[in-house]
């Protein structure tokens, strides 16, 4: 017995004391892509760029926080995309067509999340479906459901107009300047939801889920339970992504909304969330997404319109989870 | 000892194509350890996980501290003082040793789980049992032992009343068992129950009071440790089957030709240059403790798992052999001790399972010839008597042993000349085991050339031609049946590690 | 009940299908019942026939995927991929129609090929590549056409030949052809080598492969398999419908996913029916037909069809559990 009971600082609490390997990589990245655009195109290099990366960066960013639960555990919630367009019409209805405050139709959003993503839970956890497929199904729930409940597109109030306040939760005007006071919001749900994964009980359950459920079951943990929590904590997370899109962009489309889980889940993978379980960092999820958004806001400045985005991000994504896996098969080897 | 603690009385359990547990009684009391034995296949871990939740039972009763209960998954059973070790290692490789431990009652700080806590108390268990592993390494760097280790920690900082060790001394050198046997002691002293499963003859003399002896899933008898020999032990375990002799001298023909020859194989830290050679008609045991590279060093051969060096001479001819298609074609076989996932597609059929290597052979055109396809199943169904109603029957609804007859007829279809068992009757009923047996020298006497990889001694030193022994990833040494005895053989299993 | 599941003519064709065939005429009879007879019209099952036939060679070729345990959600993007594709060159290059259709399955395999390789060769998660490849198929759709949708002839017009795929007059004849590609993917399946080892890939990889399989190859074949039936489901798609929007499809992945579900095809991969796959995509167009016939707005559709796979796959999961 060598050692003494005085243990070694090995771990740093910081997050950014944690900034190695991939998130590093990632970060390097994100300023690369912004450089490059930059020198590409002179009108990039404006404030008003910065903002309108960030004005898209909240729900992609929400999302992605919320998802890189259900990836943890090994699954996934495609669910998220048509679902936050789902809960802003609700939310964005319930105001312009009954006429309730702009508070009620913010709660409506967060409630719904929370139910979508308690019923995405009981498929996979009570009645074990596969996750892609119950979340393919619910995606495609919540697309008609909206179309159904608000029946056209819904408009949210402007800021002057009244209830606007809520457009200022993520963006206000200080003489001439905006200030996207929303990505101190971001911020601090990352910090929180760091918290959650790493020193709580439901951020430990999703990672030992992921790392093997049928051991972590054996240890007498509710897995059901805390499977099921990982979808309501993604369908929460959609939820507010509901409420930044709708103070963002204000007018919201039935029918949209597919598409955007993908940049959710290529952000949190990019970040280092493991496409089968087990591994996650959501300070990385935070760097994955701006990956996307920087992409989303560069390409046109370079002269590829919005449909090659979709392209692209769709190779990034196929090209972060290569990476993943070939950085594995070096790991095993 | 004390008072009674538990009753299983009657227990009985059935799975599809096989009754696991017939009838089966067991009493234990306070501070007592008490043996369960019996053959791989006889029911000990059913038992284990029928008291524990894990299965449910068919009939029987359980009495624990004088009450009839049953419980519903294993939470319910610790917290009425009930763990388990279990034999297959339940890690979760991702997180650090000290979660391992307390995973499902963390302690609490605030709204966060206190890992701080966790860390010491889990370093305060491991003082208490005189091991030396840092709490806050990740499990899955440890060594197997190592976890094994952690897995008794976590068992025993649990506030129990029965504590079951499932086979904990497989994976653990001597060092470490004279470790466990401490701890063990320890609890028995605070008058724990202590169920200990094993087919370690020797330790069951040296740390149990009782012994409880079970064959093909039925009760046998229990016995007092202190009051019965080695051999009514053994007559007890083996009862009316009759093993074939132990090899007393290689049954391989002088100057048999070397069929295989493996030089400085390399695959990860769990093969490091291993070399041997194995002859026509030779039987060559691989022996060792869990996790000392056997199945690894198998699977590199065989192209399973990629390689980073080594030289593979089939008939004195250099060979590359970088995935099964490669070993397949080159005459190789294996049998992986991991039937159910790595052996048979369990939801089809005896022929199809049988035709699975050969394929092409069946073919008419484009079509698969199935008439052609039944009457080769039905031919190796006849050969090797495996009990099945018809070769349309699904592989899922045969026992462990016609499951493997099934694997064998797959290999012998291809006509493989090399074939690698690995674990060959792991989970096969001790009647199917010794036919499996009967075949393997059956096949070694034709010219087939066998590696059989086994972690029962007995097995090893009753079928081996000659041994092989590896410890932690690297070949310790090599035996000739005729100078191998189980002291020896457990020597080189931990040469590596003391 | 339990001798008739013993009749070898049952037995062979499967109990659960029967029930199924059954479980489809009660639907048409009940719709008949509903809509007051509308439904019995001709014209309501040409109709209903068109929107079988598209789903019909989606859910073929999704069924080969299924059934080696992977899953492909991008088949409904990557078909309006072929139509826009193949119909923009038509249209605006001037390529003839019977090109024009053999770009369309063209553009099906690449994506199968593409798909397959990152999936057996490159081992990417099935639906991470079906995530992607839905939004490159949706991406590539809109560069081509310049976000445009595309008119493909009338049956007057020049290359309208093409219409006579669906039906002649109002001969249904697309019905021989979803039944002869349901037959040769039958035969596939059950028949050849290529429908053996994805049916054991699907049912433990890992015992194929240890085999001396090159499971990669078959893996990848399935993928491909499914590519080119899209390609196909397109052309029919075209063929009743004539006009495609880039930026849509996704409902149809659902749909196809569906019809092979509730066929009898398990989503752990390993068992598949071709049979049930074509039984189930009837249901589903007799549904989606029904829903609107009963005057509900297209949306609806969408819920329904959601909840019905759920449904379909819940009970593969619980008859595979009491099999367990």
């Amino acid at each position: 017995m060598a050692k003494e009971n005085v243990m070694p600082a090995v771990q740093k609490k910081s997050p950014f004391g944690k900034l190695k390997g991939q998130s590093l990589i990632v970060l390097l990245v994100i300023i690369g892509l912004f450089i490059f655009f930059c020198i590409m195109s002179p009108s990039f290099r404006r404030y008003t760029t910065i903002i309108s990366i960030l004005d898209y960066s909240y729900y992609i960013a929400l999302m992605a926080i919320g998802v890189a639960f259900p990836l943890m555990t090994g699954g996934v919630d495609l669910s998220i995309g048509t679902g936050l367009i789902c809960y802003s019409l609700v939310g964005g209805w319930l105001i312009q067509v009954h006429g309730m405050p702009v508070g009620v139709g913010l709660a409506a959003c967060i409630l719904f999340g929370l139910v979508m993503g308690a019923i995405n839970g009981v498929l996979v956890s009570f009645m074990e479906l596969p996750p892609f497929l119950a979340t393919l199904c619910t995606m495609m729930v919540n697309r008609g459901l909206g179309s159904v409940i608000a029946g056209r597109a819904i408009s949210w109030p402007v800021a002057a107009a009244p209830g606007g306040w809520f457009r200022n939760i993520f963006k206000i005007t200080v003489g001439k300047t905006l200030i996207p006071i929303g990505f101190l919001w971001v911020i601090l749900l990352v910090i929180l939801m760091s918290f959650v994964l790493n020193h709580t009980k439901i951020g430990r359950y999703t990672l030992a889920i992921g790392s093997n459920k049928e051991a972590t079951r054996l240890s007498g943990v509710n897995v059901k339970f805390y499977h099921l929590f990982a979808y309501v904590i993604s369908g929460f997370f959609a939820g507010l992504a509901a409420i930044s899109y709708s103070a963002i962009f204000a007018t919201v489309q039935p029918g949209t909304g597919a598409g955007f889980e993908m940049e959710a889940i290529g952000g949190a993978i990019i970040g280092g969330v493991s496409a089968t379980g087990g591994a996650g960092s959501i300070v990385g999820t935070l760097f994955g997404v701006f990956v996307f958004c920087l992409l989303k806001t560069g390409l046109p400045f370079i002269g590829l319109q919005a449909n090659w985005q979709q392209i692209i991000t769709g190779l990034v994504l196929i090209g972060a989870v290569l990476i993943d896996i070939i950085k594995k098969k070096k790991g095993n080897a | 000892m004390g008072d009674v603690i538990l009753t299983m009385k009657d227990i009985d359990k059935s799975f599809p194509g096989v009754h696991a547990l017939d009838h089966v009684n067991l009493e234990l009391k306070r501070g007592e350890v008490h043996a369960l034995m019996g053959e791989n296949g006889a029911g000990k871990s059913t038992l284990m996980k029928v008291l524990t939740g894990i299965y449910k039972k068919d009939s029987g009763t359980i009495t624990y501290e004088g009450k009839e209960i049953e419980f519903h998954n294993t939470r319910e059973a610790q917290d009425a003082g009930i763990v388990i070790v279990h034999q297959e290692l339940n890690m979760l490789g991702h997180l650090t040793v000290a979660q391992n431990i307390f995973i499902g009652r963390e302690f609490k700080k605030g709204f966060g789980i206190d890992d701080k806590k966790m860390n010491e108390e889990a370093k305060k268990l491991f003082d208490r049992m005189h091991i030396d592993i840092d709490p806050r390494e990740k499990m899955s760097h440890l060594t197997v032992g190592k976890q094994q280790m952690c897995e008794i920690a976590k068992a025993i900082s649990h506030d129990a009343k029965v504590i079951i060790f499932d086979e904990p001394s497989a994976a653990l050198t001597e060092t470490e068992i004279d470790q466990l046997f401490k701890i063990i002691r320890d609890l028995r002293e605070k008058n724990l129950g202590i169920i200990y499963i094993s087919h370690r003859m020797d330790e069951i003399k040296v740390i149990t009071d009782r012994i409880t002896v079970m064959r093909d899933g039925q009760y046998v008898g229990t016995l007092i440790t202190a009051q019965s020999s080695k051999n009514d032990i053994i007559n007890m375990m083996v009862g009316r089957v009759i093993y074939e002799d132990p090899k007393t001298h290689s049954m391989v023909p002088e100057g048999a030709p070397v069929v295989l020859k493996v030089e400085n194989l390399n695959a990860g830290k769990m093969v490091q240059n291993v070399s041997f050679e194995l002859h026509k008609g030779e039987i060559l045991g691989f022996s060792g403790l869990m996790g000392a590279g056997r199945t690894e060093t198998a699977r590199a051969l065989f192209g399973a798992d990629p390689k980073e060096s080594g030289d593979i001479y089939i008939n004195g001819e250099k060979v590359d052999i970088k995935s099964p298609l490669d070993a397949v074609k080159h005459g190789m076989g294996y049998l992986s001790e991991d039937r159910k996932q790595y052996g048979i597609v369990v939801q089809k059929s005896v022929a199809e399972n049988t035709t699975m290597a050969t394929m092409e052979e069946y073919m008419n055109g484009i079509f698969i010839n199935k008439k052609k396809e039944a009457e080769t199943a039905q031919s190796f169904v006849d050969q090797l008597a495996t009990k099945t109603p018809s070769v349309d029957q699904l592989v899922v609804n045969l026992s462990g042993g016609n499951q493997q007859k099934v694997v064998i007829a797959k290999w012998l279809t291809r006509n493989s000349d090399i074939l690698i068992f690995d674990e060959p009757t792991r989970g096969i009923d001790v009647g199917a085991k010794n036919e499996i047996y009967k075949l393997m020298n059956k096949l070694a006497s034709e010219g087939k050339a066998i590696i059989m990889i086994s972690s029962e001694m007995t097995e090893i030193l009753r079928m081996s031609d000659r041994i092989v022994i590896m410890c932690e990833g690297k070949k310790t040494g090599e035996l000739d049946i005729a100078e191998a005895s189980q002291e020896n053989i457990m020597n080189m299993a931990t040469r590596e590690i003391n | 009940m339990d001798k008739f599941k013993e009749n070898s003519f049952v037995k062979k064709v499967g109990f659960n299908r029967i029930v199924l065939f059954f479980v489809m005429i009660l639907m048409y009879a009940f719709f008949c019942v509903v809509t007051g007879g509308k439904f019995f019209g001709m014209d309501r099952v040409l109709s209903l026939l068109n929107y079988a036939y598209f789903l019909g060679f989606l859910s073929l070729g999704v069924t080969f995927v299924i059934a080696t345990g992977g899953i492909d959600f991008s088949i409904g993007p990557v078909m309006f991929c072929c139509a826009l594709i193949s119909g923009f060159s038509l249209t605006s290059y001037g390529v003839p129609m019977g090109l024009a259709l053999v770009i369309s399955v063209l553009v099906g395999l690449a994506f199968g090929l593409f798909n397959g390789f990152l999936v057996a060769y490159m081992s990417v998660p099935p639906f991470i590549v079906s995530m992607a490849s839905m939004n490159i198929a949706k991406g590539i759709a809109s560069v081509f056409t310049r976000s445009q949708s595309v008119s493909w002839p009338q049956s007057a017009g020049a290359g309208g030949w093409y219409r006579n795929l669906v039906k002649v007059g109002n001969i249904p004849v697309g019905l021989i052809f979803f039944l002869a590609a349901a037959a040769i993917c039958a035969i596939l399946l059950n028949n050849t080598k290529i429908g053996r080892y994805i049916l054991c890939l699907g049912s433990n990889k890992e015992a194929v492969r240890l085999s001396g399989v090159n499971i990669k190859k078959w893996e990848m074949l399935a993928y491909t398999i499914c590519g080119l039936l899209v390609g196909i489901a397109a052309i029919f798609y075209v063929s009743a419908y004539t006009t495609v929007q880039p930026g849509y499809g996704d409902q149809y992945n659902n749909e196809a996913i569906a019809g092979c579900v509730m066929g009898g095809t398990s989503m752990a991969g390993g068992l598949a029916s071709i049979g049930g796959t074509v039984i189930g995509v009837l249901i589903i167009a007799l549904l989606q037909e029904g829903i609107l016939a009963l005057g509900f707005a297209k949306d609806y559709q969408l819920i329904i069809t959601g909840i019905i796979v759920i449904a379909a796959v819940y009970a593969d999961v619980v008859a595979r559990r009491r099999k367990n």
